[in-house]
């Protein structure tokens, strides 16, 4: 063979020059270059870098300023994203819910749909697919195009540059400060962003711990119940904050298991995996303000947005045939509910709460709709909601709480309900993703149980010791 | 090597490109295909939306473009597709980013290839100029960032650096579309063959090194004769770099 | 419901078990694993290994010795030494036990691929070095000629593992280090460290922690029975002479002698100008390549461009570019401080 031949000789070279042939190969290259680029290049002053970027490099990443600064630009992105999104959330939950989804129904019965076909089509598919629009695309179009005009300014290299020395305790990446804070707003978006890590065990560790920070669709959740069970618990002048720091306790509760999990992972299945760091500060660019905004809408929100609606769809018609469908006596979801109960109960949870995360693995953004749907079936509760497997939310706060009450809920099942929020499974897109940026099912599946395991455990632990001492 | 003149026609052939026709993602039938390669951070994204009019997103972060993203345009009555490769300081190493430049470069074998440089670090941006200027002889010189560039007082010669390198050099500032339309023309130029390229060869190796290359070279040649960048697949073979030890197993580089 | 402390208790119970069984090296999972595979192949490659060590240090080996550094029974010890003995890989000569040529060539087989797989963790993997010797240790039973063969091609047949151990080649070929302990030099010497030994583990610990790199010169300043004081890379290392007798030095001839003095990178102030004279051996693999890629070489001019608020990492001004690299790899890039005030490039 001619080709065995070149690679015998290839072998042989290889022998005789030893190591070094990449060193000297390199020197070589970037010495012709300097030749070239002395011979058309001028510089007329010595500058090196813009004096401008240099002064504001000095302040963002100095001593006193540098942590500071970050924490403030990531509070403003987190509450312009909550607090801004509420008004059109409404408007969109007010539209698709409140308006279109009478309409479709009202088509159905003119069209002469059967119960189960109007049932199926509305009130499971479509109105799962209308509850995830509602809640996650205000979020994420408000977060997305800040987050983007920062990286496009030019200023996350230099958070990622900051907080190296900190992540890299627990054998992580500086750049991972900034997936964990895409995560903040979605971890489907998030795992992609850890692209930008280019050492492969840092990405892994990444990817498997984006699921830590508190996403999106699960900020309303943690605010809604805190609102309900922990600032009662107070004053009523204090229950607000209260009940805002019972959030942000979750919220840091997640990145220390970021920390713990980060550190596990480099000391057990991901030590040998290569690891390196390097990092480019580039110059500070203005970013172009409405481009940013529009391409950012198109590049990350509707993609994941996309992604969400094609997993929702089919959970909404699952939520909607179990609580519908009846084995012997009773319908599936029920006879899941009594059956799961025990075991959730041992976790301080419930059988309702389980199973509306199992049938909300799509989306956090229904866990909240099922729960209450599942809650008003199972406890046979009259007056509320819409009846069997149509997703429903209240307007009112405290009605939400009399519901959740009247389902047997007490302040350990509601601590409980934020901490297994913060510490499950990723929602199927954010699994998906995992997958399609890691294309192995092994790490894929750890990312998926890991937490889980995590959470059942964190949740065990607080009930058993809460009824020691209570 | 020639410098696309400044005839009369000039500005005939400018007023076509203003005729430029942009077409979406996923065009079939195209005349060329073109390459999009560079550093992190040079505007290559930038770039390419300029050509192409899509709207993709221009990140001020390193390694942005993970998978390729791809394009198109009409110049000249001829349909261009355009691939914007990842953003990669070198294609020696193995990491992911680079290998998917490099195969693209490599095995693709686009038309032409378009190296965006950032003119105020020009030197640091050869490196990767270099290396590509191994692998493929139709390759133009996009010199963008010249706003950058003259901010900091660096002044480029660029006749001079297009002699150096034997490959056309065209600067441009992509953010305002100074100097796209002289882009597109010479890509064109170069794809039709109007303009031959004689690119620069790493001269700068070690004798010892240089004789294994050579050698290996010549072995290459005499197995496959067709092969344009025998020197640079000899490179990355005494780099023990294993896909190409695969493909010189099945030849699959040579394949037309 | 059941009582919580019972519940918590049986939880505890529960995980002390896991923790028991997999704990890793010593759990006991792993410890049945290992019990299943001391096959008599693996031992009898053990014995051969000792012996080859022996020889080469000039030390005398019984029966007893080996019984006494392997962690099998002695009984199964025994066993195997007369059948190796039968195979006529080892012969006795007034109890001393030596190898034959047949064992000798399978001992250099074995640390062939102990040795090339050495080299394959610190090119291709993120294993810390301290890990290196124990993996190769399992994988050197493992691999058959044919993989051995195209694991030192995919490597491009190198010559010298990580520790700058030479690799015998396929024909049984082992080159000569022509070094010698630390210890043995004089004050005032100047050489080049070209071996680390990482037996035994406790004494290699203690290098490791000093953070010597192979192939960095080395002045030596102070010597006595205490302790020996030497300069490299512009830091001072002070070594017990049991530790220092662990690397292995060539002594460098005048004309080697640089007159430069070499710095790493970590070294250098803020508003400190430097040129790059290399990156130690003691980088490899994909970082090695990351380094060189991103313009840190050879006669490259360098300064300190950013200090993160936590010193660590530290960005440079390479080739107009900043670029920043945790201290942990700017102690691999040697450089040279130059002093420059009128610069004009």
């Amino acid at each position: 063979m001619k080709t065995n031949k070149i690679l015998n000789t290839s072998n042989d070279l290889r022998w005789q020059i030893g190591e070094g042939f990449h060193d000297k190969l390199t020197e070589g290259i970037y010495s012709d270059a300097a030749t070239i680029a002395q011979n058309s290049v001028h510089k007329k002053g010595d500058a090196k870098r813009f004096r401008f970027d240099r002064s504001l490099d000095k302040i963002v990443t100095s001593k006193i300023w540098g942590f500071p600064i970050m924490i403030l630009i990531l509070s403003v992105v987190l509450w312009l994203t909550i607090i801004g999104a509420n008004y059109p959330s409404g408007l969109l939950a007010d539209l698709l819910i409140g308006e279109i989804y009478p309409w479709l129904k009202g088509i159905g019965e003119s069209l002469g749909f059967s119960w189960w076909l109007s049932g199926f089509l509305f009130d499971g598919v479509y109105l799962a697919l209308a509850w995830v629009i509602a809640v996650m695309l205000p979020p994420m179009a408000i977060f997305f195009p800040l987050f983007t005009l920062l990286e496009d300014f030019g200023y996350l290299p230099r958070v990622a540059f900051n907080l190296d020395h900190l992540l890299k305790k627990s054998g992580a990446h500086g750049k991972q400060a900034l997936t964990m804070s895409m995560g903040f707003g979605c971890n489907a978006a998030g795992v992609i962003a850890t692209r930008i890590i280019d050492s492969p065990r840092e990405r892994l560790i990444a990817i498997i711990t984006n699921n830590f920070s508190l996403c999106n669709g699960r900020w309303p959740t943690q605010i809604l119940i805190a609102s309900i069970f922990i600032g009662a618990l107070v004053p009523e002048n204090f229950a607000g904050a209260v009940s805002t720091l019972a959030v942000i306790a979750i919220a840091l509760l997640g990145i220390f298991f970021t920390f713990i999990v980060s550190l596990f992972l480099s000391k057990t299945m991901l030590k040998g995996e290569v690891s390196s760091f390097t990092l480019e500060l580039p110059p500070y660019r203005p970013p172009r303000f409405w481009k940013t905004i529009y391409t950012s809408l198109i590049d990350r929100t509707l993609i994941v947005l996309w992604r969400a609606c094609i997993f929702a769809a089919p959970a909404g018609a699952v939520i909607w045939l179990i609580s519908n469908v009846s084995i012997g006596d009773s319908n599936i979801a029920n006879w899941m509910i009594l059956h799961m109960d025990g075991f959730g109960l041992l976790l301080g949870l419930n059988g309702v709460i389980l199973l509306a995360y199992i049938v909300a693995i799509p989306a956090n953004e229904i866990v909240i709709p099922t729960i209450l749907m599942l809650t008003v079936m199972s406890a046979a509760i009259t007056g509320v909601g819409e009846g069997n497997g149509v997703m429903f939310e209240l307007e009112s706060v405290p009605a939400t709480g009399d519901i959740l009450k009247a389902g047997g809920w007490t302040l350990l099942t509601a601590i409980n309900l934020m901490l297994f929020s913060l510490l499950h499974n990723p929602c199927s897109t954010t699994i998906y993703t995992i997958y399609k940026e890691t294309k192995s099912v092994k790490w894929t599946t750890i990312a998926s149980i890991l937490p889980i395991i995590l959470g059942f455990t964190v949740c065990f632990i607080v009930t058993q010791v809460w009824r020691i001492l209570a | 090597m020639q410098k696309p003149t400044n005839s009369a026609c000039e500005g005939c052939d400018l007023n076509q490109a203003s005729n430029l026709k942009k077409l979406g993602i996923n065009i079939d039938n195209n005349d060329y295909v073109v390459a999009l390669a560079g550093n992190p951070n040079t505007g290559k994204s930038t770039v390419f939306n300029a050509l192409t009019g899509l709207k993709q997103h221009t990140g001020n972060w390193p390694g942005k473009t993970v998978t390729r993203a791809e394009g198109g345009y009409n110049f000249n009555n001829n349909k261009y597709k355009i691939v914007d490769l990842p953003g990669t300081y070198s294609l020696l190493s193995t990491s992911q980013d680079e290998e998917v430049a490099r195969n693209f470069i490599l095995f693709g074998k686009p038309d032409v290839t378009i190296i965006v440089v950032d003119a105020s670090r020009l030197e640091r941006n050869l490196n990767l100029v270099l290396q590509i200027l191994e692998i493929t002889n139709k390759a133009v010189l996009c010199l963008n960032l010249m706003d950058e560039a003259t901010r900091l007082d660096i002044e480029i010669d660029d006749r001079t650096l297009a002699r150096d390198l034997g490959i056309p050099v065209v600067p441009t500032s992509a953010r305002s579309k100074e100097g796209i339309p002289e882009l597109l023309k010479t890509v064109h130029q170069v794809a039709t063959g109007e303009i031959i390229c004689k690119p620069h060869r790493i001269k700068n190796v070690p004798k010892n090194i240089n004789n294994a290359i050579e050698k290996l070279r010549l072995e290459i040649e005499a197995t496959y004769p067709n092969v344009p960048n025998s020197r640079w697949i000899a490179l990355r073979l005494l780099d023990g770099d294993e896909r190409i030890i695969e493909a010189v197993k099945t030849g699959e580089f040579i394949t037309e | 419901m059941t009582n919580p402390v019972t519940l918590l208790i049986i939880f505890g119970i529960v995980l002390v078990l896991l923790f028991i069984l997999f704990y890793p090296k010593t759990g006991f999972y792993w410890r049945l694993q290992q019990s299943y595979k001391t096959d008599p192949k693996i031992l009898i490659e053990d014995i051969l290994k000792k012996l080859y060590h022996a020889e080469d240090n000039g030390t005398k080996l019984s029966s007893d010795h080996i019984i006494n550094s392997l962690n099998s029974s002695p009984k199964k010890i025994l066993e195997t030494i007369s059948e190796m003995e039968d195979k006529e890989l080892i012969r006795f000569k007034k109890g001393e036990i030596k190898l034959s040529e047949t064992g000798m060539d399978y001992a250099l087989r074995i640390i062939r691929v102990h040795r090339l797989w050495e080299k394959y963790l610190s090119e291709k993997t993120g294993f810390h070095k301290k890990d290196w010797h124990e993996i190769a240790e399992k994988m050197e039973h493992k691999l058959d000629s044919q993989q051995t063969k195209q694991l030192a091609i995919n490597l491009g047949n190198p010559r010298f593992d990580p520790h700058g151990d030479p690799i015998p080649t396929e024909t049984g070929e082992v080159e000569q280090l022509n070094g010698k302990p630390l210890p043995k030099f004089k004050e005032g010497a100047i050489g080049r460290i070209i071996h680390i030994e990482d037996e035994p583990e406790i004494i290699y610990k203690q290098i490791l922690a000093e953070d010597l790199h192979i192939g960095s010169h080395i002045h030596i300043i102070e010597k006595n029975k205490k302790r020996i004081v030497f300069h490299s890379e512009g830091e001072e290392f002070i070594l017990a002479p049991i530790v220092a007798n662990n690397i292995t030095i060539s002594e460098l001839k005048k004309e080697d002698i640089s007159e430069k003095d070499t710095f790493r990178l970590s070294n250098l102030k803020e508003h400190e100008h430097a040129k790059i004279i290399g990156i130690s051996r003691e980088c490899r693999g994909e970082i090695r390549r990351r380094l060189l890629d991103l313009g840190f070489v050879m006669n490259t001019k360098i300064e300190v461009d950013l200090t993160s608020p936590m010193r660590n990492p530290r960005a440079y001004l390479v080739r107009d570019t900043s670029i920043a690299i945790r201290n942990e790899q700017a102690k691999f890039i040697l450089i040279e401080k130059i002093k420059i005030h009128a610069e004009t490039n």
